[in-house]
């Protein structure tokens, strides 16, 4: 059903990368500069997961069966499972690196996820666009988070935060301190998740033809 | 021979993402304030980490001398991971959460205390209120 992925890339590259980010996900670094800490995924992040992962085998982003399966030898399947796990465990914690850690924004934030991956969930897209959704969305919230809150609580950010100002004027929306550091080991977080989202075990080009026939059969009538 | 290989880079990848994932899960579990303590924590799982010895000398010497904020810092210094039980004694009783089952003993015979549990008891002593506190003479008790 999917095309064979490398050996390595199954039990060395994905589950590096997808630990990677469930690492860094949770780093949390003070604005005053120093000390860190690790902040573990709080359970709604944990539904999100699953939801993303629900959203991902729907739209043949995740194949389930390339990964574990009757088909598969135990060494695979285990090998598999680890794949998986890492991918839970790192979408979790990206929604936690991507969530402010308190307020109301937290609440709107995890809100505006839950609604868009239901939306994404029920509109069934293929891979590709799902890749692109996921880019848009995930680097929405980045930008929100890392830029134009960290500029909002930050008194010397300069003409970002009175433009920002100006745009929010009446909201009553204080911004989130933020070490500069944070915002580079973010983007790195999420620059890795989605290359271990394009590295996941692809459909086999039959299995393409059978998706698209169902979705789109006037198409490949045409063809 | 393929089948072979594979199945070898399949068991080290097994093998090489258990121990990411422990060390991941006990980086969260110890919450390291540094980077410094996270790198100490990850030399000392190991077992490779060691303490500075000429700046826990120079501890001891501040600390016998009585000179305890000069004896924190070079602790400190000798211990920057804040891993080693032993230099963590002298500091406070940080020494008992690192202590292996939380029990420690320091051969330090300039000390009249020597284990985690009469350090734990004395730190407990000091934050109990009571009525001889208001003794002057408590200024003069020995310290231990």
């Amino acid at each position: 059903v999917t095309r064979p992925l490398p050996a390595a890339r199954e039990a060395f590259v994905l589950p590096a990368l997808f630990l990677t980010v469930a690492g860094a996900g949770g780093l949390r670094i003070a604005p005053a500069g120093g000390g860190m800490s690790f902040v573990p995924p709080p359970l709604i992040t944990l539904v999100l997961a699953v939801l993303l992962l629900g959203v991902m085998a729907r739209a043949g982003l995740l194949i389930p069966t390339g990964l574990v399966g009757d088909h598969r030898t135990g060494l695979e399947n285990a090998s598999g499972a680890v794949v998986l796990l890492a991918l839970f465990a790192a979408s979790a914690q990206l929604f936690t690196c991507l969530t402010p850690d308190a307020g109301i924004l937290r609440l709107v934030f995890n809100l505006f996820f839950l609604f868009l991956l239901w939306n994404t969930l029920a509109a069934q897209p293929d891979r590709t666009r799902l890749l692109r959704s996921l880019v848009v969305v995930f680097g929405w919230a980045y930008v929100v988070r890392y830029v134009a809150l960290a500029a909002l609580a930050d008194p010397e950010a300069g003409w970002t935060r009175r433009l920002l100002t100006v745009l929010l004027e009446g909201a009553a929306v204080s911004g989130e301190p933020t070490a500069p550091l944070a915002g580079y080991i973010a983007f790195a977080t999420l620059a890795l998740y989605m290359i271990g989202l394009v590295l996941l075990p692809r459909p086999a080009p039959s299995e393409v033809v059978a998706v698209v026939a169902a979705r789109a059969p006037d198409i490949v009538d045409a063809s | 021979m393929g089948a072979v290989r594979e199945a070898l880079v399949r068991v080290a990848g097994l093998v090489f993402a258990a121990a990411y994932a422990a060390f991941i899960v006990s980086v969260y579990a110890r919450q390291p304030r540094t980077v410094q303590q996270l790198a100490g924590g990850v030399a000392a799982s190991v077992g490779a980490y060691r303490v500075d010895p000429v700046n826990f000398q120079e501890g001891l010497r501040f600390f016998r001398n009585e000179q305890f904020l000069e004896a924190r810092a070079a602790f400190e210094r000798a211990d920057p991971a804040r891993q080693d039980p032993s230099t963590q004694f002298y500091i406070v009783d940080r020494a008992i959460a690192r202590a292996p089952g939380g029990r420690l003993v320091v051969a330090d015979p300039t000390l009249q205390m020597h284990t985690t549990d009469e350090l734990r008891a004395e730190l407990q002593r000091g934050l109990v209120r009571e009525l001889s506190d208001l003794n002057p003479m408590k200024v003069l008790e020995e310290r231990k």
